[in-house]
């Protein structure tokens, strides 16, 4: 089971090494996919694999740790009135989750394969793009 | 396919304009022609097609409006005016404005350039108008501060002085770091390659030569109508081009006119470009009438016979190095080569959007509705593209 979470993280809690012991003792893969964390503490978002059990393990230690634990299922948001389709993101996106379809010309946004890096964000002309997290 | 009486050798642009007024021409969208010649030949092709339907839809820069407002009471001669903010040129008389795509207020924020307000307009919003002036005793109104909507505003005319490039340039990136340009975002050590041309379903480059588009010529604006106005600035023809006349570097460009008032969000719409700055993305389409075989031939173009060059960004000066001559085709593959990488490829102008015009024009030309107008005058043929160097009065001269 895979799952992606919005972690907040308090001044306390951003000294935690909660990524090691989520793999070492939960048994999850984690993926940062991303992180803005000082010392007033900050935001991460993760992409976890695991056991559907040690997930929810994992989240119960995080909550426990006071780490603010959020599940999403999207990161980024394309507003599909405003995208012109022209496909400027297509070669700028690391996991081709925006890509061409040959047949319809337009650009198709694959949310499952987003792992919300914003690096589409600021390269789309008519802002279609925004990202939540 | 229609049965009405055909001429059999080649046809008059009055002979297709006045089949189409009747409804009786045969339309097709370029991408349908291509197909049709691929099966059927130019021959056939140049006898049984009448009008070709091209469409492009990207990011043109050199594009505005203007606008009269109509007098105050008491009346006003705006020196300086503002629309939601962004400049717009008043040095025209009482009121009368230009407003350019690109403009931006005074703290540059990009995301709300000019191209955005007239986007607005079209959208049916109202927009503040503030606006200046030393007074005269004919005008005797020093400042106004109100709202305007294309309710209200007397003539509202997109005017663009260079739309509609025929071929454009490719870009990429050989700097460590990521560079933001008229291009798109660039990624650093050749991370990627973009593109900015419909390729075989741009108007210019189905009629390489300018033998059909010219100025006069009636055009799809934005989702209105509009007209080739004159040669586009930059026009170049001074560069090298296939046997079939395709030239293989930016070369012709048109200046466009149309009422803002016909035209809709779909196909006018403000676009960032981040670090860059604000511009319009637009929707142009023509239609080109198959005079004989040779029209025919130039509209069978295909991307695979329409080449560019990938020129270095990274590079910040006039004349930058080429990195590869690549194909459309093999841009829109989606991947290049260029020094031995394979790197991503991104279309800059919307195909999706392109080809829409081409089928919105087929179809509002077939029924009669958009009427084909032959070219009062040709474009140049004879053009270069002069620089700017810094130079002495003297030097002017010459």
């Amino acid at each position: 089971m895979k799952t992606k979470l919005v972690l907040n993280f308090n001044p306390e809690a951003s000294n935690l090494p909660i990524t090691h012991n989520l793999t070492a003792k939960y048994g999850l893969l984690v993926n940062i996919l991303r992180a803005e964390i000082d010392e007033v503490g900050g935001k991460m978002v993760i992409e976890v694999s695991g056991k559907a059990d040690s997930i929810k393990t994992g989240i119960s230690y995080l909550k426990e740790a006071g780490v603010g634990v959020r599940p999403i299922k999207e990161g980024v948001r394309r507003d599909d009135e405003a995208c012109t389709h022209c496909g400027v993101c297509i070669s700028i996106c690391p996991t081709k989750a925006l890509i061409l379809d040959s047949k319809t010309h337009k650009v198709i946004f694959k949310e499952e394969k987003c792992v919300a890096c914003g690096v589409c964000i600021d390269a789309c002309p008519p802002r279609a793009m925004e990202i939540l997290i | 396919m229609k049965k009405n009486k055909r001429p059999s050798g080649p046809k008059t642009f009055t002979d297709i304009s006045t089949r189409a007024r009747d409804g009786d021409a045969v339309v097709m969208t370029a991408m349908e022609f291509k197909e049709f010649v691929k099966t059927n030949g130019v021959k056939k092709a140049a006898k049984e097609v009448d009008i070709v339907t091209t469409g492009t839809f990207g990011a043109m820069c050199s594009s505005g409006a203007y606008f009269n407002f109509g007098h105050s009471d008491p009346p006003i001669k705006m020196q300086r005016a503002w629309l939601d903010g962004i400049p717009a040129y008043g040095g025209l008389a009482a009121v009368d404005v230009y407003l350019g795509a690109t403009e931006l207020d005074d703290s540059n924020n990009m995301m709300h350039g000019g191209a955005h307000v007239i986007e607005d307009l079209v959208r049916g919003r109202a927009v503040r108008l503030k606006a200046t002036a030393h007074a005269t005793d004919c005008y005797p109104l020093k400042e106004i501060d109100t709202y305007v909507s294309l309710k209200t505003i007397n003539q509202a005319v997109l005017m663009n002085v260079r739309n509609c490039y025929q071929n454009y340039a490719a870009a990429s990136n050989t700097s460590g770091r990521t560079m933001y340009t008229y291009m798109g975002k660039l990624l650093p050590e050749l991370g990627n390659a973009t593109y900015c041309s419909s390729g075989e379903l741009s108007p210019l480059l189905n009629d390489p030569l300018y033998r059909t588009i010219g100025i006069g010529s009636r055009i799809f604006l934005g989702g209105g109508e509009g007209f080739v106005i004159w040669e586009g600035t930059q026009f170049n023809t001074g560069v090298e081009r296939t046997p079939n006349g395709v030239p293989k570097r930016p070369a012709g460009s048109l200046a466009v006119l149309g009422d803002l008032k016909q035209m809709t969000p779909e196909f006018v719409k403000g676009l960032t470009f981040t670090r860059y700055g604000a511009t319009l993305g637009l929707g142009i389409g023509v239609p080109i009438p198959i005079l004989d075989e040779d029209m025919a031939k130039a509209c069978a173009v295909t991307d695979k016979d329409i080449s560019t060059a990938i020129f270095d960004y990274a590079q910040q000066t006039r004349a930058r190095p080429v990195l590869a001559e690549v194909t459309y085709a093999q841009l829109g593959s989606g991947e290049v080569d260029i020094k031995g990488r394979r790197v991503p490829t991104s279309p800059l102008s919307s195909i999706y959007k392109a080809r829409k015009i081409a089928e919105l024009l087929k179809k509002s030309v077939a029924k009669g509705d958009f009427v084909l107008t032959e070219p009062v005058q040709r474009l140049p043929l004879d053009r270069s593209f002069k620089p700017l160097d810094t130079r002495s009065e003297k030097e002017a001269m010459k």
